[in-house]
């Protein structure tokens, strides 16, 4: 009589015990009540904004470190590097650069991400070396690097100023010396093997020689497309332009109504086969290679393969905020995409108000992130 | 001469034996403190810590996807990007981003995703490592109201209460049989358990190798987890049965004389096998009922958990397979019953509420607050007492039949158990 209830008795016991340990094991505790709501979300139209306690993972709303930021790209954007300048006897211009490569540092390449940049003078992308046709280049090339690195630039100029069969050993020098032609936008980079390795580490940047007679004046500015893939499966994690996803999305490019922009656009993206640039709202005259005076296409989109690039201008006929973007929509959205914030240029008090404007209507969660 | 120094090795070693029982934890420890302070001492060059984490559970919201993550690495780490489909999005993480060792936290990715798409779910750590989870299609993760909870009830009882109790409608057939016959069907009782024991192991490896990170070493859990429901459940079950007897009046082995009365057996075996003899039938059914039981339980989590994972979409199809499969837990139930001569309705109807129900309890559970730790260890849990039942049925008809289980009727019974619910399980 006894023997089946007590077994009954063990089954209930058992029942509850395991009722028990499932409701601490499913219970993650995840009650942590504070009071210090953040939002998020937002920036994407139709998705509205959520609050939450905890921490906000959103790399198109913010700002990243700028101390261990791998570039600053609003600063990169219109710096170009002429070199010291000097004459030689029959006096043509001489133009001197140093570039210290680099292969030891870990920056943060996205908002909380951290990667072993490889890089010349600090920076992924490099500088912007920019000389006129015929000038003399001279670069004082410092490898400060833990392996062995070359500069190799594309354009005209003698083998051994090629940087592919010389290495220069970890704390080696070499100078690169050679006259600037042709004229166009030339892309530079490592040359040592394996060649994917050190390219997409970030060991690249452009090389700008303008036409002796220059170009019509404008606000010039270099774009840099790259990827990186942090996690070394051959496949590039984020897509950036300027070095950093999503920056001039939340940090627009200000460029005035009307005023000629010229861009220098180069393609270093290593594994993806391809990579475009789309202007929104807008056309512009490419320059493939930059070396023509006379433009190839009009047009709003441009698709390059690795080492290829061109100057785009164009001029916006209405203020406001427009995207440019990869139109490989993937590249976009793993941050490829920026914007320009184009303003009235006399009027400075309109110009600043409706920048305020914008920016509230675009991203109305920034006030509550920082 | 010998016995002196034995005293006097005695009560020197004493002191000795306390001496020798902690000298090597005395050296373990100082091992211990040598390693954490001068780690260079054994380490050439850098500690290269790999982060690892998982995401343990993917629920889908209106416009939102919910991941729950666990740090299963070795060091604390920071997710500081989250994706859908391998596109970054904005994302919040609560408690926060930062997550010790064997922490969890909850990312919450604003998303409009679609009923009944693939997502992956992808998170990204502050050294760029990325880590995904696939889920095969989304669907609303069930909310624990009354309505979810009253349809869990309801493939609950279709799947664990209702199969249990046709099984036992065999009972009156069952007791008209012969012993071999009986025999027989005892064994292919046991055949359907071992099945049930080596399935339920089986799905939880599934859930092992698709939920469960390796630090876990979720196989390894699983497997004693298993050993130890079965040793203990052994032990539980034979000291209360001895209690129980000690305490009641009636005679030690009230269905074996019955047995051999009708059968006109050898009373000799009943001699030999009395010390072994501990357990009655009711009590033996009653044992399958609740192993069988713990095991439904383990199934319900399971059915739960697929609901709310978006891995099955519950066919009324796959809800028969299970019928099917599940009535021969009714036979077993009613199958150590068949000599008894009092007929026990009640009872039976108690046992398939024990055997059947805890699928319902299981599904709500899984379904509500799944959790594949405690999933993978109520498998276990079930796996053990099944195989508890098979010690105890196996011994029970060693003991009733001469110590020989080598017969024709025993071994095609259970060959067929086991195949039978080989064929039924091909219907789930």
């Amino acid at each position: 009589m006894s023997h089946p209830q007590a077994i009954v008795l063990v089954g209930v016991i058992i029942s509850i015990l395991t009722l028990g340990v499932v409701t601490v094991l499913g219970s993650a505790k995840d009650e942590n009540s504070t009071s210090n709501t953040k939002q998020f979300g937002g920036h994407t139209p139709g998705y509205g904004t959520y609050q939450t306690t905890g921490s906000v993972l959103d790399p198109t709303s913010l700002p990243t470190d700028p101390k261990n930021s791998v570039v600053d790209p609003m600063k990169f954007l219109r710096e170009f590097n002429h070199g010291r300048v000097s004459h030689s006897a029959d006096g043509s211009t001489i133009r001197e650069f140093t570039v210290i490569a680099s292969d030891q540092s870990t920056r943060e390449i996205s908002p909380g991400v951290n990667y072993n940049v490889w890089t010349f003078n600090n920076t992924v992308p490099g500088p912007t070396l920019r000389a006129t046709e015929g000038d003399l280049i001279r670069i004082n090339f410092i490898n400060n690097g833990s392996g062995f690195h070359t500069m190799h630039f594309h354009g005209i100029h003698p083998s051994e100023m090629d940087g592919v069969f010389e290495g220069i050993a970890p704390g080696g020098k070499f100078t690169y010396e050679f006259i600037a032609e042709p004229f166009g936008v030339f892309p530079y980079h490592c040359h040592i093997q394996p060649l994917e390795e050190h390219i997409t580490h970030g060991l690249y940047g452009t090389l700008i020689i303008d036409p002796k007679k220059p170009r019509a004046n404008a606000d010039e500015m270099v774009m840099m497309m790259n990827g990186y893939d942090t996690d070394f499966d051959t496949e590039n994690n984020f897509y950036t332009v300027n070095g950093i996803p999503y920056y001039y999305m939340h940090h627009p490019i200000k460029i005035e109504e009307g005023k000629l922009i010229r861009i220098y656009l180069v393609n270093m993206l290593e594994f993806d086969p391809l990579n475009n640039f789309h202007l929104h709202a807008n056309l512009f005259n490419f320059y493939k290679t930059g070396t023509s005076l006379v433009p190839d296409e009009y047009t709003d989109i441009v698709t390059m393969n690795q080492g290829e690039r061109g100057i785009l201008e164009f001029s916006y006929k209405f203020p406001g905020k427009y995207m440019f973007h990869a139109h490989k929509t993937e590249f976009a959205e793993k941050g490829w995409m920026g914007s320009f914030l184009v303003t009235e240029p006399e009027n400075a008090v309109n110009a600043s108000s409706f920048t305020n404007i914008t920016t509230a209507i675009t991203n109305p969660t920034n006030g509550g992130l920082s | 001469m010998e016995r002196e120094t034995g005293i006097i090795k005695d009560s020197i070693s004493k002191k000795k034996i306390v001496f020798f029982g902690i000298v090597p934890f005395a050296i373990l420890s100082m091992m211990i403190v040598l390693i954490l302070s001068y780690p260079s001492l054994f380490f050439s060059g850098q500690f290269i810590v790999v982060p690892e984490i998982s995401i343990e559970k993917v629920e889908f919201e209106p416009l939102k996807i919910i991941a729950t993550v666990s740090n299963t690495g070795h060091s604390e780490v920071s997710i500081v990007q989250a994706d859908v489909n391998d596109r970054i999005h904005s994302a919040a993480m609560e408690p926060d981003n930062t997550l010790e060792r064997f922490e969890s936290a909850r990312v919450i990715i604003p998303f409009s995703w679609n009923e009944g798409q693939p997502y992956g779910i992808g998170l990204t750590t502050d050294d760029g490592t990325r880590f995904e989870k696939t889920i095969q299609f989304a669907t609303l993760t069930p909310q624990p109201t009354l309505k979810q909870a009253s349809n869990f009830a309801l493939i609950g009882t279709y799947v664990g209460v209702i199969p249990v109790m046709i099984g036992l409608l065999w009972y009156p057939f069952i007791r008209k049989l012969s012993l071999n016959k009986y025999n027989f069907f005892l064994s292919f009782t046991l055949g359907l358990l071992v099945f049930l024991g080596m399935d339920a192991l089986l799905e939880g490896n599934e859930i092992v190798v698709r939920d469960i990170s390796s630090a876990f070493h979720g196989q390894m859990l699983l497997i004693m987890v298993a050993i130890l429901s079965l040793v203990s459940l052994i032990y539980i079950s034979s000291k209360l049965m001895k209690n129980a007897r000690a305490k009641s009046s009636e005679p030690e082995y009230p269905v074996y004389t019955e047995v051999s009365k009708e059968d006109g057996s050898n009373v000799s075996s009943v001699q030999s096998s009395r010390q072994h003899l501990i357990i009655r039938p009711v009590a033996l059914s009653m044992m399958i009922a609740i192993g069988i039981g713990l095991h439904n339980f383990g199934e319900g989590l399971a059915i739960g958990a697929a609901v709310l994972l978006g891995e099955v979409a519950l066919s009324s199809f796959l809800i028969l397979g299970f019928t099917l499969h599940n009535t021969t837990e009714g036979l077993a139930i009613v199958a150590p019953m068949a000599r008894n001569k009092k007929l026990a309705i009640a009872k039976l109807i108690l046992m398939g509420l024990i055997a059947g129900v805890p699928t319902i309890i299981g599904s709500w559970i899984g379904g509500f607050l799944y959790s594949p730790l405690a999933t993978i260890i109520f498998l276990g849990i079930g796996a053990g007492a099944i195989f508890q039942v098979v010690y105890s049925v196996g011994s029970w008809m060693y003991y009733n039949n001469n110590k020989v289980l080598a017969s024709l009727p025993i071994v095609s019974g259970f060959m067929l158990g086991i195949f039978i619910m080989y064929i039924t399980g091909l219907l789930v």
